[in-house]
């Protein structure tokens, strides 16, 4: 039989590469819902007890007026956002003074922090609600297993990759679940505020994420953050030896900031630029390198942690490489996050995998999740208006060739479609139920 | 991942490690050329050495899932009995330790949940997770 003689079609590489950066994201979505609807009934009661970053100059009351929870809502998401902010501008000049072993140790903590502390309280109010009859010792110790390996996967740049990215998937679905038991005004303003502050923190020639971005790439080196992976398409006609294929992927770091970037592995054996993946705490970046005229044209998604203490900074420039064989930039995508998380950019390689930064990961989340808590029609339209929007993004990505955020189109879409399932779409099919029209 | 390995096969006769890393050559006895499981993705023979025994070692620390994660890195050396010879000693002690472990945590745990009260007394209720909780108000937060 012959050996087809062409390359991989681009749409074949292309289509499957982006499933396996939409399946992760989907699980995620997935399983932050599941739990968001078990654990429904506790968090209903008491929406003011979340003291956090976010909540900090407004804490709502139901029994507020529409216009206090509006104005409190705004208040609150600035307060967030110009935490954010001022997280990323730290973030970049820790940077700047190459002080990774820092960033990458906070990653480590960041990480550790919401396995084993946000991950046990989850666990704890599941076995609460279930009763299920667990003894101290047990839990303790598979808590502490979890968490440790969990720090290892994301410490480590050569775990098995599908422990890696099921850990990263893992804490995405922590944070996302903490952020959903904001008040329901401060979280949909606060996500149409993250998006903007992406969308500026990546575009503008001032913001911190593009400075980041450039800064790594100037430098060649990688942002500590934390990105979610995909694993690389490999390609048909690579050389008959086994070469090792050089994933940069992500960086150990781990910093509270959760960040999504993509970034592809280019399968050459020179250099290995991919993405780099961001810390946790304050930024995410992914850094798609270019490699030298083997690889194809990578595109690198980055996205924003999100940190789970403090004010989460999010930003997520999705860097694009140009397709171009030959052409071996490097581009690199940081945000900064604050405390917690980072939005990553989307990056998409043409060698390999695209990397997506766990802040994006977290805010498609957090959005689903709180659709959810509506009901599931919300829940399926804001999920079609994110993955729209990826698909989106990703195009967008492949046409432009630079950094660009990962959040603006998803957030603005999915927020959008929510309120009009909610206000009209609802109306509308409940009324054909009722008079047995449809459905 | 995978797909592209038969193709590759046929057309060669020769399989490249792609996902699955497990590259069989054509010859009678197969062996795999990766020891990962991410085959070309993942590590070289030297540094899969290394990263073996430390897993090995970093496991005794009550860490069964390390050892978990281990057996499952390095699943071709497991399946294949006559390759990696240094990886696999560890590798098939971390799967025995595992097995131990998860034998005797999973028969106090069931022992725990099945007896309950009727064998323990009222220690079980000092003991259970969702007491202990309430007790120390670690749920509190919500």
């Amino acid at each position: 039989m012959d050996r087809n003689p062409k390359p991989t079609s681009i749409l074949e590489s292309l289509g499957e590469e982006i499933i396996r950066i939409v399946a992760p994201v989907s699980i995620c979505m997935l399983l932050v819902v599941l739990l968001v609807t078990v654990l429904d009934a506790n968090s209903s009661s008491d929406s003011s007890s979340l003291t956090t970053i976010a909540t900090i100059a407004y804490n709502e009351d139901t029994s507020d007026s529409i216009w206090d929870k509006l104005k409190g809502a705004l208040l609150n998401s600035l307060v967030f956002v110009a935490v954010v902010t001022v997280v990323t501008f730290v973030l970049v000049l820790l940077f700047y003074l190459r002080c990774t072993r820092f960033l990458k140790l906070y990653m480590g903590f960041s990480a550790f922090v919401v396995l084993g502390f946000m991950g046990g309280e989850i666990a704890l109010f599941l076995i609460r609600d279930f009763s299920f009859p667990i003894d101290c010792i047990t839990f303790l110790l598979v808590l502490f297993n979890f968490t440790v390996v969990g720090v290892m996967a994301v410490f480590m740049s050569k775990m098995a990759i599908l422990v890696t990215q099921g850990y990263l998937v893992v804490i995405a679905i922590l944070v996302a679940y903490w952020f959903t038991l904001l008040p329901e005004w401060t979280t949909w303003v606060l996500l149409v505020a993250m998006a903007l502050y992406d969308l500026a923190a990546v575009l503008l020639p001032g913001g911190p994420l593009r400075l980041l971005v450039e800064l790594a790439m100037s430098r060649d080196e990688d942002i500590p953050a934390l990105v979610y992976e995909a694993r690389p398409v490999t390609n048909h006609d690579s050389s008959p030896r086994p070469v090792m294929v050089e994933r940069r992927v992500w960086k150990e770091r781990m910093s509270l900031a959760s960040g999504m970037g993509v970034s592809s592995t280019s399968g050459s054996n020179s250099d290995f630029n991919t993405n780099s993946v961001f810390d946790s705490n304050s930024m995410s970046a992914t850094l798609s390198s270019a490699t030298n005229g083997q690889n194809e044209t990578r595109l690198v998604i980055t996205g924003d942690h999100l940190l789970s203490e403090g004010a989460s900074q999010l930003s997520a420039p999705l860097i694009s490489r140009p397709l171009q064989r030959t052409n071996s930039t490097r581009v690199g995508q940081e945000e900064v996050s604050t405390e917690n998380f980072h939005l990553e950019g989307i990056g998409l390689g043409s060698s390999g995998a695209i990397k997506l930064g766990l802040g994006d990961f977290i805010f498609y989340s957090v959005l689903v999740g709180r659709a959810a808590m509506y009901d599931f029609m919300t829940v399926y339209a804001c999920y079609l208006a994110i993955i729209a929007g990826l698909g989106i993004t990703l195009m967008l990505l492949a046409f432009h060739q630079k950094a660009l955020p990962a959040l603006p189109v998803s957030v603005l879409l999915g927020v959008l479609f929510y309120f009009l399932t909610r206000f009209l779409l609802e109306v509308f099919v409940v009324q054909c139920s009722l008079h047995l029209l449809m459905f | 991942m995978e797909r592209a390995r038969s193709a590759q096969d046929e057309a060669e006769g020769r399989h490249f490690g792609e996902s699955a890393g497990l590259i069989m050559r054509p010859s009678n006895n197969p062996a795999p050329l990766w020891p990962t499981i991410d085959g070309p993705l993942g590590l070289s023979e030297e540094e899969s050495l290394s990263y073996a025994r430390s897993f090995f070692k970093f496991g005794f620390c009550l860490l069964p899932w390390l050892w978990a994660v281990n057996c499952f890195y390095f699943w071709p050396v497991l399946r294949h009995s006559s390759s990696f010879r240094g990886i696999r000693r560890y590798v098939v002690g971390s799967a025995i330790g595992f097995i131990v472990f998860t034998v005797l945590l999973s028969s106090w745990a069931l022992t725990f949940a099945i007896g309950g009260e009727r064998l323990f007394g009222p220690i079980w209720g000092d003991l259970v997770m969702y007491n202990v909780a309430d007790k120390l108000g670690l749920t509190s937060w919500n």
